[in-house]
């Protein structure tokens, strides 16, 4: 079987066993729905009275929730970091040890199957409300093209960036018994620094500038921004590209020293 | 009478045995309360970052948005403390068959669910929460009488009732699906809303999120107390809505319960 029929293989059946807790996601999309009517009566209610905030009017900064929660479901790991912790716990890791097969490979395959499914049926109920909200939105104009073409990179880094701290912390079971306190704690910080609470640049100058060097600005935030028009200087797109990759690489270089230093701790019994 | 000792005494032990637990792992504890903290933190920041760019938000003032997040703070620290590690567990036990264990215990079956574990983390937080609220409560110039604090008390109270009401109405659809993956973030939806004013909900936002969904009298009640003192129509409404959506959420538990189905040995 070659290379690419194998974790095409994965892929499928991850598409199939995701497809199971379909109602699952088709809920908590619409759950994530309530989310955005909050986000929308918060920043109405904070705009009353003045035409910008940050210097964006009301109608990009509605649209930029809109599509940070649409890309969430397409690229959040949601429970990547806890399956690969409870199959490292079970043992279950014991058979890619003697297979041919590369772990970081297969969970990557399954989380792109499982971000397709959760993205897709995601904008199901987006679909609905989109003549409700659409006349609310409003997406850069025509000239905004050239950052349509550094978004699309950006979002599959961003997709990679997501997957390999999810990995990363499934790896610290080799250490620890219990990582979701660590799990969690990330989380808080991601959605601060990731611009999910509110945008960026709406922070001092000298923290954006901090958060921009982070990993977290490139998981969310930046193929945001890009696809928004909260990023207008072209140059800046590119080197955020260029950090982008250099931590999807960093990233991923930690994801293999954890994997190695952690399997030296393993021990596989039984046959 | 004798039950409701009975179950009191249970009570006590579930947290007296949580109590050792935690202290057996407190490294555990120290850094669930880390995160608890963390995320109050955001809460706050989010406040501090809109009213960098802004003075009002439907009317209410920086402090006065601050009281009202810290209400919902202290009401959502009581939540995690008491009831959230349980109910969040509902799920889980429900679909690998744990769920048996709580129908053969000697209690309420409700009543064992959701006190079996008692989260220590989430109450260190409570102090922060409540001090939160003091500090919004100092720079507004406020002095709440004695009667207006225990009033409070009795409205944190029935918020605490309120979002348990929400969260086990919603874990309980686990009983009709066949996993309660990522319906708890229905809980988390709902209970955003009690950060804001209710001024700042208008036409059908205003008819569902306040009159008929519980989640926004649950802090700005409380928070209303503290700033404009006593208003007995809001009062009535926070106890009619605290036990009819308690009704509802143990008829909804009940109803699933119905449908549940050993699927253990």
């Amino acid at each position: 079987m070659s290379v690419v029929a194998k974790y095409r293989q994965v892929f499928l059946t991850g598409i199939q066993t995701s497809l199971v807790y379909r109602w699952n996601f088709a809920i908590r999309a619409t759950f994530s729905l309530l989310h955005l009517v909050y986000i929308f009566i918060l920043w109405g209610a904070a705009y009353a009275g003045q035409t910008d905030i940050g210097g964006f009017p009301l109608a990009a900064t509605l649209t930029y929730f809109v599509v940070l929660l649409i890309l969430q479901f397409f690229l959040s790991a949601a429970n990547d970091d806890y399956e690969i912790s409870e199959e490292i716990r079970n043992g279950l890791i014991n058979q890619f040890l003697t297979k041919p097969i590369n772990y970081f490979a297969y969970r990557l395959s399954l989380y792109f199957s499982a971000r397709i499914v959760t993205g897709v049926l995601s904008l199901l109920p987006f679909l609905c409300i989109l003549p409700f909200i659409g006349p609310k939105l409003a997406l850069p104009a025509g000239e905004h093209l050239a950052f349509y073409a550094v978004a699309a990179p950006a979002l599959l880094l961003s997709a990679f960036i997501q997957f390999t701290i999810a990995y990363c912390f499934g790896m610290l079971t080799f250490w620890f018994l219990e990582i979701q306190s660590f799990i969690i704690l990330s989380l808080a910080v991601e959605a601060v620094l990731g611009g999910q609470i509110f945008p960026l640049d709406l922070m001092p100058p000298w923290l954006y500038q901090l958060s921009s060097w982070l990993p977290y600005y490139y998981q969310m935030y930046f193929p945001t921004a890009l696809l928004t028009g909260r990023i207008t200087d072209l140059s800046a797109a590119l080197q955020g590209l260029a950090i982008q990759a250099g931590w999807a690489l960093t990233l991923f270089l930690l994801a293999r020293y954890l994997w190695t230093r952690g399997l030296r701790r393993h021990t596989a019994v039984g046959g | 009478m004798s039950a409701l000792l009975r179950h009191l005494r249970i009570w006590l032990a579930s947290i007296r045995y949580s109590l050792v637990r935690a202290m057996m792992f407190r490294g555990d504890f120290l850094m669930w309360a880390l995160v608890e903290l963390f995320w109050m933190s955001v809460n706050v920041l989010l406040v501090g970052v809109i009213y960098d760019h802004t003075d009002s938000i439907a009317g209410w003032s920086k402090y006065e948005m601050l009281l009202l997040v810290g209400t919902t703070l202290l009401v959502q620290r009581l939540l995690m403390a008491f009831f959230w590690s349980n109910l969040f567990e509902l799920g889980r036990n429900v679909r690998s068959g744990t769920f048996d264990f709580f129908l053969a215990q000697p209690g309420w079956p409700l009543f064992m669910v959701s006190t079996r574990k008692f989260d220590l983390d989430g109450l260190v937080n409570v102090p922060v929460a409540l001090a939160i609220v003091i500090y919004a409560a100092q720079r507004l110039h406020l002095d709440p009488s004695a009667a207006q604090i225990l009033v409070y008390a009795g409205l944190v109270g029935c918020g605490l009732i309120l979002h348990y009401a929400t969260l086990l109405a919603i874990i309980s659809l686990v009983f009709w699906l066949q996993s309660a993956k990522g319906i708890e973030g229905g809980y988390f939806g709902l209970t955003e809303f009690s950060r804001l004013p209710r001024e700042a909900l208008r036409g059908v936002a205003q008819v569902v999120f306040v009159y008929a969904l519980p989640v926004v009298v649950v802090s700005n009640v409380p928070a209303r107390l503290l700033i404009h003192g006593f208003e007995p129509a809001m009062l009535a409404w926070m106890a009619g809505v605290t036990v009819f959506w308690l009704a509802v959420a143990i008829a909804v538990f009940h109803a699933g319960l119905r449908r549940y189905s050993s699927a253990s040995s």
